[in-house]
């Protein structure tokens, strides 16, 4: 059971950034603040481990009017300042939680504790209904959801303890990443994908049912869904694209998003490997994703660079924005054998 | 902040990559050894995590100040652009 769930603050509890903020810092973040109310009813207590000065944890109590039981603020490494609560809540490790918006945080977090629940706000908003916060009666669904969250770490574990290339471990998990046409059972969950997910999300805007209802349905729009699977677990629909074929022989993605739950599984790779070679085949020259380049979906930049995509900068200097292309006119890129897909 | 010779810094690019792709055995690859593709097989998760230590340890922002990440060719690209930004 969790006792203490210790938050980040920026784009975590507090909806932005605090120390950009110029004239007034962010507000808090609604979902965020609702998850930590629930848990609060409950008994568990709340704290602060975040990169900014020690007014930032008397901001955010201010603005979310949660208690903070402890806060650490200042520009160490995570992990210390959770060490650092564990030992003056005297809580132990594995009774505590951890919630970061940023992977990397997450990442060095969980490899430095690895007893604790580390969590993306995504993760946050399911988790209140999982038995590890909930003393009373849980749902199947909230369940069924803790039980993928167990998965995850079992797989992490293993892929620590693995010794050889990501691509062997994905052999050795018996990784399954199916891409097909999206149909309109698809849309909630890509309505969903357009709201939660940032670090891989070419657009960084949320995309309304009807309008992804519109463009499944849209004879000039390819709308293509991602799931993926392994030995450990189902993770079910993780990503999805809308492609446009254009009069001039270039298709673009005018949407490109992916749950950082695959992160790390080749499901980015693999896709933009069979749009390049579905680009190719539907007799296009060049495959372009235009993309709002942001500090945040750095994952996708690297995908995009490691896929062989080249940028050319455009938008404005309040909206950086670039196009990625590649010619698709070469040899196709090869599809590694655990993808299942639609010819191309 | 950061600096020191060019071989310190592939050293430390060669213990950085070691531990954001959890494989040791990266401890002893060569300089000129793509990144990206067979062999390192960077990726997106372990290349955030790699960028994100760089930018730590050497102050570089290395995701936006090169949109192409070509400088992530090879650790000696990498340690060539940290080198011109950290002088």
């Amino acid at each position: 059971m969790v006792k203490c769930v210790i938050w980040d603050l920026d784009n975590t509890l507090l909806d932005g950034v605090y120390l950009e903020s110029t004239s007034r810092p962010p507000g808090a973040d609604p979902d965020m603040v609702s998850a930590a109310a629930q848990l609060r009813d409950r008994g568990i207590l709340h704290a602060i481990a975040s990169r900014n000065p020690p007014e930032a944890a008397q901001y955010a109590a201010r603005v979310t009017g949660l208690e903070f039981a402890a806060a650490e603020c200042g520009w160490g490494r995570k992990s210390d300042a959770i060490r650092q609560i564990i030992a003056d809540l005297d809580i132990a490790p594995d009774a505590i939680a951890f919630v970061d918006d940023d992977l990397y945080e997450r990442a060095e977090v969980s490899f430095a504790v690895p007893e604790a629940l580390v969590l993306s706000p995504e993760d946050m908003s399911d988790a209140v209904g999982w038995p590890e916060f909930s003393p009373g009666v849980v749902t199947a669904e909230a369940r069924r959801r803790g039980e993928m969250y167990a998965e995850r770490r079992r797989r992490l574990a293993e892929a620590r303890a693995f010794a050889g290339s990501r691509d062997e471990f994905l052999r050795y998990s018996e990784t399954e990443v199916t891409i097909a046409p999206a149909t309109a059972a698809d849309v909630p969950r890509l309505h969903e994908l357009s709201v939660r997910t940032h670090q891989f999300n070419s657009s960084g805007e949320a995309i309304a049912e009807p309008a992804l209802r519109a463009l499944v349905g849209s004879p000039s729009h390819r709308v293509t869904v991602v799931r993926l699977r392994d030995k450990f677990g189902d993770d079910g629909l993780v990503g999805g694209c809308v492609v446009e074929a254009g009069p001039d022989g270039a298709w673009t993605v005018t949407l490109l998003m992916m749950s950082c739950r695959a992160m790390g599984r080749g499901v980015m790779e693999a896709l933009l490997a069979w749009l390049a070679r579905s680009a190719r085949r539907g007799g296009a020259a060049a495959l372009a994703v235009p993309c709002r380049v942001s500090p945040r979906n750095m994952p996708l930049q690297l995908a995009l660079a490691a896929s062989g995509f080249r940028a050319a900068e455009g938008g404005s200097p309040d909206e950086p924005a670039a196009v990625f292309s590649r010619p698709v006119t070469g040899p196709p890129p090869g599809l590694p054998g655990w993808v299942s897909a639609p010819e191309a | 902040m950061g600096g020191g010779t060019a071989p310190g810094v592939i050293g430390e690019l060669r213990d950085i990559l070691a531990r954001a792709t959890g494989r040791e055995e990266l401890r002893e690859v060569d300089e000129r050894q793509p990144l990206f593709g067979p062999g390192v097989g960077l990726d997106s998760l372990t290349g955030t995590l790699l960028l994100r230590e760089v930018h730590r340890r050497f102050g570089v922002d290395v995701a936006g100040e090169d949109l192409n990440l070509d400088s992530l060719a090879s650790l000696a690209t990498l340690a060539a652009f940290i080198g011109e930004r950290s002088a």
